[in-house]
Formats: structure tokens, sequence, C-alpha cells
């Protein structure tokens, strides 16, 4: 058994693919590419793959992250392009290589969000008064209810500009087994304080980090 | 451009990947290379309709021809329609995302009665008008339809410019090909429609006018412009050289039947006479073996789905069953594929049979005795008797089951209370016969499920004649069945009774039918086999503002003499026939099945082919 952990891009049309759907998508996709995927030994045997984050639906990504197991030995570049060739428009995969790092050794995820607008200027200078706060109250959904938590000590906003037609900035945030906070909380907090639509938001997660800071491979 | 404006709100509906296409198996063609462009319309959502075999291989026959091109449309759900009319997004089909008033041909596939409004619903969305004749010159859209429910279209006569009768894989092509000469040339609607008219298996309703007699009965139909007396379907004669996909479009969302599925034969030897299928499918045509196989073991590979069906009307009344389910059996356990076989007969159902099933399937078992005593299954020729129910039972408890489902009708021609009372009687002799078995499943109660629909007389049928039972009818019915059941372990389901009688209708329904359906549409009726949209006040309200009575469509038997709305339309099985058949019903006798002795339905004459050797 040869553990691969491969990563993909979801852009696009692939966007819309939720993650329940990507994981049973991604099951009927190894079948089609005659890869030596390994299967589970149980009562209902099905093939062994773990996705490193979820991502939520309608999000892109440049680094998302499938573990499997292979029964004998493939090339790299021939996993890539054996997946590759029964992939929808939209999936590509970038990579494919042997594990280094446990997937709970994960602790942030990065994310390029451009906020679309007839008024770029005013939803700029609001959305910068937004997180120039001291503190940045949300509402989080969580098991046990609605809870409020201040977001502010939690992220990091970098690279915020106002173009022609939107508001782009990058933000880190918290990910993986402990905490995770989904740049929505931040969005959702935001659009519900001015008093005006945003066109179309548009998110799309660019790396996963370590809590040792380093890129998670 | 359209794909913004569509992702500008995807993110605000229900399952948003059944709007956007892109799912493996699509086909993405080079429009500026198309010749003809068909936009294949199912009339329901997306989940159901992506569950259509007949979809899939006529999707995928048009898009073996390189210059046309063959995309899917859906009825969106309710908070997507929404967002598109407020938005002004029109329907549009999934691999190109371009509007359906482009097209060449809009194709609709009717499957059942309770899908006609959506049609209406569908063509408004798409900004294409919903009648045929407000359509004007331009040859193009052309709005056409096919499925089981086309073989009586008249009430849907009005909104089609074409209807194609019969299986679609040659006839099809014949109409595009046509359609592509007089489009070159320049030609208007009505001179290809004249056109069409003469390929077989063509109906252009337009090309005929009804009158009607006093009483409401019809008259007479004819023809003008040449188009032919009577309309024959068309079949296919080989189902082993037949085209049949090799792979097939699987969504990222789960739908209804996410599996391959693969045909293994059409028509049916039975001649149930409540069944329209049984029927309308002749004549009977097997697939091979070793067909079956290939195809079965080609679209597992090519979609990667785990799971294969044989689809059929009556899969094990195919003459090779055992060798072929161990064939396929010897390939699905070696690729972890599960193999699911629906459409089994009780009066076949061996144990070398179960034997096979039970390697594959660890659900309930579902039969379908149809009615309670063996008379009342005789007259419908439900060719199984108490016996075979019983040991079919038998086996199945000795297998390891403990559930059985059972299927009945009621409201059945010549059905008495005694018959009711049978049904209740039937299920609690399979409950006895349980605790009788000394090797049944350990530790666990018997469970027989009873399902009742209200029998739908439906065009084709020796039961066309029928009369369906009224409202009134079927609910005294329906207490005296749950007044007979004595023991928890028999439970009771049954279909609601208004949409069997909306049903019996729309199947049996004249021209003069378009204008209810589509003032109920004007209403607001749509999904009508949701019950969540069902609306029958408001169907009701319509019957009334357009004066016609459903009872005198759906609870008055009609004369062996009559003219029928559908008598223009020749399927192969003459109305001769099913006149003797509903007479010999009448006497509670059977007729043999097909593969005992022909019984002459018409299917020889007409094709020249004799079923069986």
């Amino acid at each position: 058994m040869i553990k691969i952990r491969t990563v993909f891009r979801k852009k696009g049309r692939a966007k819309y693919i939720s993650h329940l759907d990507l994981n049973r998508f991604m099951l009927r996709a190894f079948r089609r590419t005659g890869l030596p995927i390994w299967y589970t030994e149980g009562y209902n045997p099905h093939p062994y793959i773990t996705f490193a984050l979820a991502l939520s639906l309608g999000y892109e990504s440049d680094c998302e992250i499938m573990d499997f197991n292979l029964n004998s030995h493939v090339d790299f570049d021939e996993i890539v392009s054996k997946l590759n060739e029964v992939m929808p428009e939209g999936i590509e995969f970038i990579s494919a290589y042997t594990p280094e790092t446990k997937i709970t050794e994960i602790s942030h995820s990065e994310f390029e969000i451009k906020m679309f607008s007839e008024n770029p200027k005013t939803l700029f200078d609001d959305f910068s008064a937004f997180i120039e706060q001291d503190s940045i109250i949300v509402q989080k959904k969580t098991k046990k209810g609605i809870s409020e938590i201040d977001l502010k000590p939690s992220i990091q906003i970098s690279d915020l500009i106002c173009s022609e037609n939107s508001v782009n900035f990058n933000i880190i945030l918290p990910a993986g087994t402990q905490i995770n906070y989904n740049p929505s909380l931040l969005i959702d907090s935001f659009k519900n304080m001015i008093n005006y639509p945003v066109d179309l938001i548009k998110i799309c997660r660019n790396s996963i980090i370590c809590s040792d800071g380093e890129k998670f491979l | 451009m359209l794909k913004d404006k569509i992702e500008k709100h995807l993110l605000s509906v229900q399952k948003p990947s059944r709007y956007i296409g892109g799912e493996c198996g699509s086909v993405i063609k080079d429009k500026s290379k198309i010749d003809v462009r068909f936009a294949f319309c199912f009339p329901d959502s997306y989940d159901i309709g992506m569950s259509h075999l007949g979809m899939k291989i006529l999707y995928s026959l048009i898009n073996e021809r390189e210059n046309y091109w063959c995309e899917r449309v859906f009825a969106p759900w309710e908070d997507y329609e929404n967002i598109m009319r407020e938005n002004d997004i029109p329907l549009y089909a999934l691999e190109s995302l371009d509007p359906v008033n482009e097209f060449d041909f809009v194709g609709f596939t009717m499957q059942y009665e309770l899908s006609y409004t959506n049609v209406l619903n569908m063509l408004d969305l798409a900004g294409i008008p919903v009648w045929a004749k407000d359509r004007g010159e331009d040859i193009a859209p052309l709005v056409v339809a096919g499925g089981p429910c086309v073989c009586n279209a008249e009430p849907l006569a009005d909104f089609f410019d074409i209807i194609i009768l019969g299986e679609g894989e040659e006839v099809n092509l014949e109409i595009m090909d046509l359609y592509l000469e007089y489009k070159k040339k320049g030609a208007k609607r009505s001179e290809f429609l004249k056109a069409v008219s003469q390929i077989e298996g063509a109906y252009v309703p337009s090309l005929y006018d009804v009158s009607y007699n006093q009483d409401g009965t019809i008259n007479s139909v004819t023809s003008k412009h040449n188009a032919p007396a009577v309309v024959t379907k068309r079949y296919i004669k080989d189902m082993d050289s037949v085209y049949y996909p090799d792979n097939f479009v699987v969504p990222f969302t789960d739908i209804v039947h996410n599996r391959v599925s693969v045909e293994v034969l059409r028509g049916c030897i039975r001649g149930c006479r409540f069944c329209q299928a049984g029927f309308i499918y002749r004549p009977f045509r097997e697939k091979s073996t070793d067909n079956i196989c290939k195809q079965s073991t080609a679209l597992c590979q090519n979609t990667g789905y785990d799971e294969l069906s044989l689809c059929s009307l009556s899969t094990s009344d195919h003459s090779d069953i055992n060798n072929m389910l161990s064939k396929l059996i010897d390939y699905t356990e070696n690729e972890h594929v599960n193999l699911s076989l629906p459409s089994l007969r009780i009066d076949n159902f061996s144990e070398e049979l179960l034997e096979k099933i039970k390697k594959v399937r660890k659900s309930g078992l579902t039969f379908a005795p149809e009615a309670g005593t063996q008379r009342l299954r005789d007259v419908i020729n439900k060719n199984v008797t108490e016996e075979e129910i019983m040991n079919t039972c038998r086996i199945a408890f000795e297998g390891g089951y403990s559930t059985v489902k059972l299927y009945f009708m009621m409201g059945l021609p010549t059905e008495t209370d005694e018959d009711i009372v049978g049904i209740a009687e039937l299920a609690q002799k399979i409950v006895d016969m349980y605790y009788t078995i000394e090797n049944r499943p350990k530790g666990r109660g018997v469970q027989v499920s009873i399902s009742t629909a209200t029998f739908v007389p439906k065009p084709f049928t020796p039961f066309q004649f029928e009369a369906q039972n009224t409202k009134a009818e079927i609910e005294r019915k329906q207490k005296l069945l749950i007044d007979s059941i004595k023991t928890k372990k028999i439970k009771v389901s049954w279909h609601n009774s208004d949409v069997s009688l909306l049903e019996a209708v729309l199947a049996k329904g004249d021209r003069r039918l378009s204008d209810v359906i589509y003032t109920a549409w004007k209403k607001g009726c749509k999904f009508d086999s949701w019950s969540e949209y069902f609306k029958f006040d408001k169907w009701l309200e319509a019957f009334e503002e357009c004066g016609i009575s459903p009872s005198f469509y759906a609870n008055r038997f009609r004369e062996y003499d009559e003219v029928l709305p559908w008598d223009h339309i020749n399927y192969f099985v003459s109305k001769d026939f099913l006149i003797n058949e509903d007479k010999t019903a009448r006497m509670a006798k059977t007729t043999p099945n097909c593969r005992q002795k022909c019984s002459a339905c018409g299917v020889v004459k007409e094709t020249g082919v004799r079923c069986f050797d």
C-alpha cells in the first residue's frame, strides 16, 4: 500500500460541486482512471480517499488536497495525467507526491477575495473601516447553537486594493481540525452592515498553511 | 453573456450544479460547425430527468452525428424559476448555456400525464409561444414531442408542431435530416410540416381536423394536405444492431437513479390488460447476452459508476436470464459493482434466480399481484396464481427476507367488495405462512406492506373502453380494505385518487383538453406529480371555466363503436383485438402469454415479423 497526496485546482463550473458530491465524483473518477486504487477491506469495500479541508460550495481553489492509497507503484506524473484525463471542466490536478505532513498539522488557509460592485470606491471605504474596527464580532453557528466570536485577532488581511469594478484582498483564517473559520463569516457580517447589495463575490483558496508557518505538503 | 448572469444568482438556489452543466460525459461542440441543434427537454426537475434512460440514448445518438448537437434542458425548481423570471434569464440548455429559443428543435419527452403543465411552463420560460398556431412561419424553433404519453397526444396536440410516435432511434435523425434540407432552401414552417408528415412515425397534429357529435363524442378525424389518414408508430427491428450509448452524462449531484442502466429487452409477452407499456412497446425483442454484457462493461468503465441496473418491463422473461446473470455477476463481483434487478415476475422467480439475486441485493422484495382474488387476476390477465405468490414469498422468507411489499390496484373493471377483502386476506395468508417456516429469519417479525393505486384506464389497452371508479367509490373501497385488516404486521398505503382521476382524463382526453391544461397552467399548476405542488382545486376550476366535465373522460364506459381520440394513431395492436380482450376479461378468462401462443394482437400483421419462432 502506497500513500499518495495530490494537489488539484477547482475552478469555473466546478465550483458548484459540493464537497459531498466531489467525494462521490472522485470515487467514480478513480474507477475510470484504471489506477490500482486501494480498497478498504471491510464489509463494503470502497476506495479510501481523504480531503485535507472541505471547500465551501461556490468557492474556487488552487490548492485542494486529496490523499489516497495505491496497491502498486505508479509514477507521480502518470497519476496526475491519468486523473486529469477523467476530470470535468474546472478540475485540474497539479501534482502528486508522497505526503510529508499530517493533515492534523494544518492550521490556516489563505483566500483571495474579490467583491464586485458598481461603486467600488464606496465599497472599499466601507470595507476598510469595517476591518479597522478594534474587534470584528460575528455570529457563528456551532453544534451547540449560535455563538458570538471576535474574528479580529484570528485573521490577517493583506493586499487590500480597489480596482475599477471590485475590491480585492487576501485573508488568512484558521483552518483544520481545531478551529475552522470560513471567510463567509467576515463577508456576511460586512454585507449585513452595509445597506446596499454587492454584485458578486468571488472567493478562491490559494494556500494551506501548517502550524509552523510552512506550506502544507 | 448569459453565463455571467446565471452565475450571479446560482449560489442562492438549492443544488446549483443542476443548472450549470459541465458534468463528465456531457457533449460540448463548436457551435459554428453545427447544422442542427436539438434541445432535449425533460418536463420535470433535473433529478428526475437525468434518471431517464431514453434521454441518455437519444442524446448520445444525435451527438454521434458531427454536425448535429443535442443538449439537455430540465424544468428549473421553483426557487430558480423565480430568479430566472425576475432577472430575465430565459430557459437555457446545459451544454452551451444558450437560450432554448435559439435551437432548431425543442423536443419534449412525455413520460407521464402529470408533466403536461411543465411543458407549457418551460416553453414560456424559453420565450416560445405555447400554442403551435402562434409560432409564425419561421421554420425554427420546432416544438416536438415523443415518449409513451404521445400514443394519445390529443390533449397536447395544439402545443406541439410534430409528435414522434414510437421508438426514436431512426426517425429522429430522419426528421432532422429532412429539416436540414428544408432549412437550407429557406423553407417556411408550414412547408416543412407538410413534408415531415410523410415520414412514418411523424404526426403533425395541425394537419388533422376533428369534428364532434352532439353528445360530445368524436365524429371523425380527417387529414389534410396529403397527411396520412392513420399515423403508424416506429419501432426498431433488431435490438442487437440498434445504437446504444457507451457513455452517460454523470451528474455531480445525487439523482433518483444514479447508476448504469442497460436495457435487456423491449416489449412484454404478458399482456396484462391494464398495462399500457405491455401493449405500446410491442413487439417483444431481446438483446443478446453477449451484447448486454458488453454494454454493461463499457458503461461501467466509462462512467465509473459502481451500480448497474438491468432495465426492461420484465427482466426475468429474457430467454437467457440465468446465463446472463451468471456472466454479469462474475463481472460485477470482480469490479466491486452492485447489480440491481428491478421488474422480476412472481411466477418465474425460481430458487436459482433467488440465489443469484441474493448475492446482489439486500433490500426488501416487491411483488405486484395487482388484484386480491384469482377471479380478478384472471380479469386483468395477470397470470399469477395464489400458489405462485405464496411460493415466491416462501422462497424469499427462507432466503432470509422478512419484508415483502405488494402492489395492488383498486377500481379494476368488474371489481366487487369480495376482491377488496381478498387483498387483506392474501396479505394475512402471507403473514401466517411466515410463522410456519422453520428456518425463518431469527428474531424478526414479518412485515407485509400493501400499496394500492387507483386503476387508470389507458389508451391502447383492452381496458381503454373501461370507466374509472369515482372518488366516492374508491374512498369506500379504501375504508373497506382498512377495516378488513386485523394485524399491525400488514401496512396499507395508497396514491391520491384525485391524481388518478386527472391521469385518466389526460390519458384518454381529446383536443378540447388543451384549453383545460392551458387554463390550469395559467392558474399556477406545474410539477403536478409532486404532491406539494399538486393543486386539484385549480384543476377543477380550469375544467369548470372551460366547460369540460372530467367524468365524461374518466368515469364513462366507451362503447366499442365510439370513435376514440387516438383511433387515427396506429401502435400495431388492433382495436378489434382490444375489444376482444375486453370481452374476454369480462368473462374472467385469461389469454396465454405471447411465448405460449400468439394471440394475433396485430403486431405480426403490421410488421410481418413473428415475435417467436
